[in-house]
């Protein structure tokens, strides 16, 4: 059965260009914008892998890291974040919560990001 | 109230010193207040009568008065323009030194900065948000153009692509620095010391600049000790430096150049060195190399987007891992630039 991922990105522009990418890759893709959306496909849907952005409309990204954390069903799935945001005491606290790593968006291909969710899944 | 021309001389000075903006506190040679103007007395909320003849220990009991005690200490010690924070929206600007008329005694001069401080905080945070919200059109930039990258192009159109790329590439270095300065200015700039494996990193970097060094048929040699120790650096910070001062040496040094990079303990600390047979830089702008934003006109000449920072960030990260960091330089001849670090 093809792995399935979840991205929780607001940037549809981002998450289209990661979508392709994974697709091509035999990946079965899932979208939100954000928590609202992303909680209502992890019922639905069995989810193998997350990416989730930080800044996000409504919850923010550590905060919905830590839901996913503290849900039963949902706490074995790795989580990695994918954001614009550098500040260190925010990186210090997604992996302390758990988040497999945490990559700056900016500074990564996708391809190089794709690499990085194969090497879990 | 007597008018102006029938004020003493003495008078008349007290009165202006009274009207400054700055506070001035004097201490005589047994380490007794002697004197206060106005506006110090408004900074530390204080009257005159309360702290007159008093030596600075009994401070210890005012709240705002007894961070001026904690900084200066019984003696009094002198220091030039230290920075002071007496509560979130008070910072003093500290100097104390010897009163020449009066042996033994000492004059403290204190200015608010509160304002200046809270400029610099807006001046951060925005550096900050606006690098942050940058990242994200750059990001959509940058990956567009990987994926074009990919596809079947004429040679042209794949060559424009891969220039943009660059481009784009060399902004988020450039905005990877800024925040990187902004950290070290809010003194969040922080390293993570394990035991680090420094030639490893060195190779790692050299590896990493193989093609720009074929490109431009630089020779480069490493040359290292037999054993050299793992240290306690912060691997990803000291990695930086190294990448800084490589990307210079190849910048500024015209084709088949040559660079030697070396590695060795000398006593109590390991140092590295690297040198180019590059532009060098003009011995009337050495003195400014560290500074932020800085670039000597000959290397403008040659690189007119560098951004000035890297050299500035790198001094930054061997001084917090309590190293040395120096150069020599002769404009037309090339650079050695080096680098200490403790062993222990």
């Amino acid at each position: 059965m093809k792995k399935q991922i979840l991205i929780i990105e607001d940037e549809k522009f981002l998450s289209q260009l990661l979508v392709e990418g994974l697709k091509k890759e035999g990946l079965e893709v899932f979208t939100a914008i954000d928590w609202q959306e992303g909680s209502k496909i992890l019922k639905e849907i069995k989810i193998d892998f997350i990416i989730l952005d930080i800044l996000l409309p409504g919850v923010d990204g550590v905060e919905i890291l830590a839901q996913i954390k503290k849900d039963e069903e949902l706490k074995s799935i790795p989580v990695l974040i994918l954001s614009n945001l550098s500040q260190e005491d925010k990186i210090e606290e997604c992996k302390k919560r758990g988040a497999l790593d945490y990559l700056i968006k900016a500074n990564y291909t996708i391809p190089e990001i794709i690499a990085k969710i194969k090497k879990y899944l | 109230m007597p008018r102006d021309n029938n004020l003493t001389g003495k008078e008349q000075i007290l009165s202006i010193i009274n009207s400054l903006v700055d506070g001035l506190i004097g201490f005589d040679e047994e380490g007794k207040l002697f004197f206060i103007n106005l506006a110090a007395q408004n900074l530390f909320g204080v009257k005159e009568e309360e702290v007159l003849g008093r030596p600075i220990s009994d401070f210890s009991n005012f709240p705002k008065l007894r961070f001026l005690f904690y900084l200066l200490g019984e003696e009094i010690k002198e220091v030039s323009k230290k920075e002071l924070k007496i509560e979130e929206n008070l910072v003093l600007e500290v100097t104390s030194l010897p009163i020449f008329w009066k042996k033994g005694g000492k004059l403290v001069i204190l200015r608010n900065i509160t304002r200046e401080k809270m400029i610099e905080k807006m001046k951060t945070e925005f550096i900050t948000i606006s690098a942050h919200q940058l990242r994200t059109p750059i990001t959509g930039i940058k990956w567009a153009l990987g994926v074009l990258l990919q596809e079947k192009l004429p040679e042209n159109q794949k060559k424009l692509i891969q220039n943009c790329y660059s481009s784009i590439q060399r902004t988020t270095v450039l905005i990877d620095n800024l925040l990187n300065i902004v950290s070290i200015e809010e003194g969040k700039f922080l390293s993570k010391f394990t035991k680090t494996n420094l030639e490893k990193l060195i190779e790692e970097t050299i590896s990493s600049y193989r093609e720009i060094l074929t490109k431009k048929r630089i020779k480069l040699f490493f040359e290292k000790e037999e054993k050299i120790p793992k240290i306690k650096a912060d691997p990803e910070k000291i990695s930086l430096v190294f990448r800084n001062l490589l990307e210079n040496a190849i910048n500024y040094t015209p084709e088949l150049g040559t660079i030697h990079i070396s590695l060795k303990t000398q006593g109590e600390e390991l140092v590295f060195s690297i040198s180019d047979t590059g532009i060098g830089i003009p011995e009337s702008q050495q003195k400014n190399v560290f500074q932020r934003f800085f670039r000597a006109s000959n290397a403008v000449k040659v690189d007119p987007n560098g951004t000035g920072l890297g050299l500035f960030i790198s001094k930054n990260i061997i001084e917090a891992h309590r190293g040395k960091i120096a150069f020599e330089s002769k404009e037309g001849q090339g650079s050695t630039f080096y680098f200490s670090l403790p062993l222990k």
